[in-house]
Parts: structure tokens; sequence; C-alpha cells
């Protein structure tokens, strides 16, 4: 079937078009330089039309959810609505059901999302899982930053070891890159502790986290992975953290890159957590200032932001002994869970209300953030959903984002309190993003980052995967008007995935399954083979599950994108 | 003032879901409005009429000026006057699950018993049952931490577990009995129980008054002897005779006050 979408305007920032009034066309599912006469046009004239969105870093799919909807019943209320044309019923606000939330994607724009936390022990469940949330193809990332194996081949710096594992892993789980959260902490918190800073070691393995991200850094350029290493750094949510993230973006700063598309070798996630100054709660003040120095310096970093939406929401994290500090700090209900050798995770309802200081000064923070990096494609829109805000307030964001007035307009009428502007330097901050910005944080760096060579661009051969707004970028004011602009990318025009018609005037027309994407490593076989025969032994011994009942088998991805790797090109 | 009048002429196995006939919503509704109507039964919709007799008399400008009597077995009606926020409804018989949860304002009475969750998470108006109500009166809804904050529930028979869960606002009367675990995890309001109570009142109470006139069985290890107080004033109520009165519960650091009946609880002291 041949498209044609018809004098809209188009931004596609990876083809440095920004704004041009332009026809796009596809035939078969991809992007075509040329279509028939036969080709079915869609008039789209002055509507905004994108590459369809990318979320580098969210939580929608595990274990961690499923326990979040058990013990968060009050949740699920909110949203609910009646099964209504090809859409099932939705549940849930923060935590969403698996339908809802493919739903609720699509309806954005959206058609590629991280799922930013696997256990691997956990990886079938969440393969089930992504096999229940339609219209969005899924990229799960599995955790490696408190694994037993990594932590104890790191502390002998034996980086091969750990290539070979992290290839057969990914094979294993059917993930596509390694994602480090808390590294070193969550192994502490295993003993009731946790590690303040990168140099402090762990009980048992007494390794840092320096060593840890530092060689899982050389093991995913060895290997040469698509993304990068995805860090949530140590000391999240804690005031004057912010050194400790400098750090850890520091120390792989040595490393080379190895990976075509990508230019980071660190992927820096919610930068928002971990970018706070001050000793204390009480004297706490926004350090948004040197992370974001940092990266506007140092090309081998990227981030996504995790903005505070000010709603209440349900935190959900591998970083366990950091929930139960929150706990502590709200004492709202607390879930906790140890991964075997792996990780362990936690979970606390928050309630981020402007009219409390602390969450309006995280607010300011992420905002904050975005206003000081400069170059928009080392940075992505995300609420790390849901631990900052669901990602249905992604068009919020993006309002405040292009209105320095509506964000004024909040701190003088105690929309947020004073924290945001007096403990950031928010207030000082006038710079408003354009469309092409906003077109390159919430899809075009997210692919890049991730190093997709199949979407996030309207390049030929590429992906349909196409959104359009109803809204007239030369005959809108967005400073004016941000709930204009928060309607419209809140309800596409048209969202189109793989050529396929998903959403039309903001309701979901279509329902097509999901794809998993995930890495296949090749060229390293025989380090594998030798690390694994490592591992078989300790496996057997610690692990409660046997080997063939840990492998991701093939039916768990029934629509897999598999992207083929070379190790060490 | 308008009276709207059902009559139950057949009572349905599976529940009917009241929450959209609400004075607020039915104030301006004619009798062939009601006529129109399908109400929820299950995960399917049938006409009113299947099972109620159907008489509206006079006129309401808004929902205060409307009274609902609803005439026989509500056993299977759940959801009576949920959200309601003006008027009056009066059931003549049992209601079931969450009569009058979320209600904001106006009176609901219900002249017979009520099942479970009703008055839940209720914000204001008034709730007078005659008869008994089961488990979770007054409460929150499942897993929230925020329960009824306003208004008044007056039982006249006896209630269940978990009495006023999560409470943080209004009073619950109870002039039966009660179960167990009467203002669990409560952290302001009042809950007069005048009718003796199994055990644990108070269990995880943050703050908030409980007084009990009857005789308590087990009392919580989290609540500590403060003194005998005689008459006690509490929330503006004052209450002859000599009280127990203890601080708790001290497992979540709490300082609620419970007030046990001395004559009847001797053994206490």
């Amino acid at each position: 079937m041949e498209y044609i979408l018809k004098n809209g305007i188009v931004y596609d920032p990876a083809n440095n078009i920004a704004g041009e009034k332009k026809d796009v066309m596809f035939k078969d599912g991809k992007i075509v330089e040329q279509v028939s006469s036969d080709a079915k046009v869609l008039d789209v004239t002055d509507k905004i039309v994108m590459p369809a969105g990318v979320d580098p870093h969210a939580h929608i799919a595990g274990p961690k959810l499923v326990v979040g909807r058990i013990y968060r019943p009050e949740d699920s209320r909110k949203g609910v609505t009646s099964k209504k044309g090809v859409c099932r019923s939705e549940s849930g606000f923060s935590i969403p059901s698996c339908p809802a939330t493919g739903y609720r994607y699509s309806r954005m724009g959206y058609g590629t999302v991280t799922e930013a936390a696997v256990p691997p022990l956990e990886a079938k469940h969440t393969h089930e899982e992504i096999m229940a949330i339609p219209n969005v193809d899924v990229t799960p990332l599995p955790l490696f930053g408190n694994n037993w194996f990594v932590l104890q081949w790191a502390k002998e710096g034996k980086i091969d070891e750990i290539a070979a594992f992290v290839a057969s892993w990914l094979r294993i789980v059917k993930g596509y890159g390694i994602k480090i959260v808390n590294p070193c902490g969550t192994e502490a918190w295993g003993w009731g502790g946790n590690v303040h800073g990168i140099d402090d070691p762990v009980p048992y393995f007494d390794v840092t986290a320096r060593e840890v991200v530092r060689a899982l850094a050389q093991a995913n350029e060895k290997l040469g992975l698509p993304h990068s290493i995805h860090v949530h750094p140590n000391d999240l949510g804690h005031p004057g953290n912010y050194p400790t993230t400098v750090n850890t973006l520091d120390c792989v700063k040595d490393i080379a890159k190895n990976g075509s598309k990508r230019n980071q070798t660190i992927h820096l996630t919610h930068a928002q957590f971990h970018s706070y100054a001050g000793t204390s709660w009480r004297d706490v003040e926004s350090g948004a200032k040197e992370v974001a120095d940092y990266i506007n310096n140092n090309k081998h970093v990227t981030c996504d932001i995790g903005q505070v939406t000010l709603d209440e929401t349900t935190t959900m994290t591998a970083d366990g002994p950091m929930e139960f500090d929150l706990h502590e700090l709200n004492g709202l209900k607390w879930a906790n869970k140890d991964i075997e050798l792996e990780t362990g995770s936690g979970i606390v309802p928050f309630i981020y209300s402007g009219k409390a200081p602390v969450p309006s000064f995280q607010w300011g923070v992420g905002l904050e953030l975005f206003l000081r990096i400069k170059d928009p494609w080392q940075v992505c829109l995300t609420t790390d959903h849901p631990n900052a805000g669901p990602f249905i307030r992604y068009p919020r964001i993006i309002s405040w984002l292009m209105s320095n007035e509506r964000r004024q307009e909040m701190m003088d009428n105690g929309e947020v309190r004073v924290w945001s502007y007096k403990r950031t330097g928010l207030g000082t901050l006038d710079r408003e993003y354009d469309f092409n910005e906003i077109a390159t944080i919430t899809r075009a760096s997210a692919a890049k980052i991730y190093g997709y060579q199949d979407r996030g661009e309207l390049t030929p051969g590429y992906n349909a995967d196409i959104a359009v707004y109803d809204i007239n970028p030369n005959d809108i004011d967005p400073s004016k008007e941000p709930a204009a602009i928060e309607h419209a990318f809140g309800n596409a025009m048209y969202t189109i995935k793989d050529g396929q018609i998903l959403v039309k005037d903001g309701e979901v027309v279509k329902v097509v399954p999901s794809h998993t994407i995930w890495t296949d490593v090749k060229g390293f076989e025989e380090q594998e083979k030798t690390v694994m025969e490592e591992v078989m032994p300790t496996f057997r011994r610690f692990y409660t599950v046997k080997f063939e009942n840990y492998q991701v088998q093939d039916h768990f991805t029934p629509n897999p994108i598999v992207t083929e790797v070379q190790a060490g090109k | 003032m308008k009276t709207i009048t059902l009559t139950l002429k057949k009572k349905s196995p599976i529940a009917l879901e009241f929450d959209e006939l609400i004075p607020d919503k039915v104030f301006d509704w004619e009798k062939v409005d009601f006529e129109k109507y399908q109400v929820p039964v299950g995960n399917r919709r049938f006409p009113l009429t299947d099972y109620f007799d159907i008489e509206v008399e006079g006129d309401a400008a808004g929902p205060e000026e409307v009274k609902m009597i609803l005439d026989g077995d509500f056993g299977r009606v759940k959801y009576i006057g949920c959200k309601m926020g003006a008027g009056e409804i009066i059931v003549n018989g049992d209601a079931d699950l969450h009569c009058g949860a979320e209600m904001e304002g106006g009176k609901i009475t219900v002249n017979g018993n009520a099942e479970s969750y009703a008055g839940r998470e209720m914000k204001g108006g008034e709730l007078e049952i005659m008869g008994n109500t089961r488990e979770f009166c007054g409460c929150s809804y499942i897993g929230d931490w925020r329960g009824m904050s306003g208004g008044k529930i007056t039982l006249h028979g006896s209630a269940g577990k978990q009495l006023g869960e999560c409470l943080s606002g209004g009073e619950i009367y109870v002039k039966g009995d009660c179960d167990i675990l009467a203002g669990i995890h409560m952290n302001k309001g009042f809950i007069q129980i005048d009718g003796d109570v199994t055990r644990w009142p108070g269990g995880q109470m943050k703050n908030g008054n409980i007084l009990v006139k009857g005789k308590l069985g087990i009392l919580l290890e989290g609540f500590v002897y403060d003194s005998v107080v005689a008459d006690p004033v509490i929330d503006g109520k004052s209450f002859s005779g000599k009280y127990i009165k203890y601080n708790g519960d001290i497992a979540v650091n709490g300082k609620g006050n419970l007030y046990l009946n001395a004559e009847k609880n001797r053994e206490f002291l």
C-alpha cells in the first residue's frame, strides 16, 4: 500500500529538515522517495509532521509493574475507560494496564519505547508483558550493574570475560544493551546498606562503582553494541549528589567509542534526580549548572531528564536502598524485592505536589537541565515513567519547554513553591525550545543514542513511523498558547507505525502487536563458550532456577527485531 | 421539592449499580427519563423499569430539593448515593456494598442493614444506618491510605471489622457493638462506640479519638495508660462517667487517644 502525506510541515532533525513544507511518502511500511500515482493521499496541509516518538527510558513492562499494580489498586481505578472501538478497556494512571500503555503512547505519536530495567531472572515475565502491550516497539535493557559475575570480573579487571558474558546474556534474555542501576549499591542493599559515591566498595566483592562502570563501558565498546552503557548513578535523589554524577560521567571519558551511529560512551538517565547540591533537604540547591556544564563540554555524554510532572505517582526502580530511604521519608507503603544474583528493586507511591517545597525544587531542576544543556542531541525528554510522573505528561512538558511565560506564570501564581526558583537557576533562564528542538529531544536524539538504523528519521528505507500533529507551526505562538501545544502533542492527528495508520484524530483506530528489539552479538562465540563454562557451576549452585528455565525462548519474542552486531567492528 | 420513589418489583441476583442515580444527576429527570434509563447490572445494562416501579412528584431546581425513596429490599443494589453532593436518599430496606461511598453532602438513611464499605471515603454529609453494617464502614479505597475525611456516619446497629480504617476526619457513631480493629491507621476524627468491642481498637492509629462505652475484649499492647478521666469532652461532645484514657499506638509513634468506660473495663485498671 502506498501513501503520501501531503503538504505537511516536516521536522526531521536527522536530515536537517526544520519546518519545511514537503510531502512524505511511504510504501509497504517503509519511507520512500517516490510513489506511483495510485498512492493514497493523506492531506496534512500545514500540520506538523515528525518521525514517530522514541522514548529512551521508561518502566512499562516487567515484575515491578505487576507488583505496583497489585499493591496500588487505588492507582488502577484512575483512568478507567470502557471498551471502545478497537481498544480494550483501560485502567491506571501512573501504572496503566498493558493495553493502556500501548494506546496512550500511540495517541501521543510515539512508536518506540525502552523498558529500562529488566532483571535477567525476570526477563521472561518482561517479554510476556511486552507481548501484551500493543502499538509500540519495546527495547528491553537488562541490568548488569550489580550482577555477581560482573562484580567479580570487574574486581579482577577481566574485561573480555565481561564482554563475553554480556554478549551471551543479551542473547539469553533477549536484551538490547547494558543498564546499570546504582552500581554496587543494590548489591550492598543485600547487606542492609548502600554505597555512597563511586569509590565506596560494596561488601564481600570489595569492588567500587567506578570499577564496575568502567569495566562495563569497556566491554560495551569492545563488543561495539548499538547503545552505550545506560547509567543510573549512585546516590539518586540525595542532596549533594552532583559530584557523584559528574565523576561517574568522567570516569569513562578515556574509553574510545566503538559504535557506528551514536556519539556517546555513556548515557546518564533521569539526570534530574542526580543534579542536587547542598548537604541535606534543608539546604538543598540545584547542581544542574554543574551537570549541564559537564555535558556541554563533553560529547561522550548524553542524558535524559526524568522531569517531575507534579502528579501523584508510583516510584519503582532497581535501586532498592533508595526506595527504602524514600519510604522512610514519606511514610507510604513500600515493596521490596531481591533478585538473587542480579539486582533488587523497590516500589513506593509518591506525591509530587507543587504545594510542597521539595517537588517544586525537583521540577525546577529538571527544567533547568533542559534549558542549560545546549545541544538537543545530548538530551532526551523523559519522566523516567512512572518515577517522576507518568509518560502521558510528555505533551505538558513540551508546553513548559516552549513557553517561558508559562513557566514564569507557574512560579508566580503558586502552582509551584518558591524553591522552584530560589533553590534553582530556573528563574534566570528564558530559553524556549522551538519545534525542531522538540523533535530532536523526543525522537531524533533518542534514536541516535540507541543507534537505531531503522527509525527516528524520515530517511528513505527507514520504517514508516510517522507522527502528525494538528497544529500549524507558522500560525501558533507556543509561548502564548501552552494549552494548545499540550493538546496537540497529546492527541496525534495521525500516528503511523510501519506504514499503518494506528491513530487518527487522537483516537486509536488500529491495534497491532509490538516488536521486541534486541541485540545479537556475532563473532564472540569462542569467548562466550569459555565464559559459560566458568559461569555454570556458580549458576547451578546459587540460582533457584535451572538454566533451562532461565533462558528466554524464541516464543517469548514472537515479533523480534534483531540488531546483529559484529563484535569489535 | 421533588420526590422520586422507586419500588422494587423484581430482585436481581446480580447486583445493580446506582452511582448514576444520585440527586446531583437526576434532579431534572422526569418519569419518562427514568423509564428510558438503563441501569448497569454486572457487565451489561437493563431498563430500570425491569426492576422498579417509578413515581416522580414535584419539581426541583437543584439536587438539594430532591428526595429519593427506595422502597423494598435493595440488598442487591450497590453504590446507593455514591458521590452524591446534596439531597436526600431514604432506603426502606437493606443496601448493598458501597452505600454512601465518596459522598460529599446530603443525607442517606438506610432503614435496614448495609453491606460492607458503607460510607467509604466519605467527605461530607450524613449517613444513617438503622440496622447493622459489615466490614470497612467509613474506610479508604482498597490500597489507599486516605480514608473518610468528613461528614458523619450514625450506625444504630453493630459494625463489622476495620470500622473507620484510615479515618482522617469526620465522625462515626456506633450505637451497637463493634468487631476488631476499629480506627485502624486513623490519623484524625472521632469514633464513638456505645456497645462492646471484641478487640484491638485503634491498631496503628496515629492520631484522633476513639471512645468505647461498652466492654472491651482485648486491648492492643501499643496503648499506654494515661489516666482515668471523669466526664471527658471530646470533639465538643461531653460524656458523663469515668473513662480510662490510653495513648497510642506507640508502634507507629501514634498520638491518638482511646477512652474505655472505666465501670465496664475494671480489669484493665
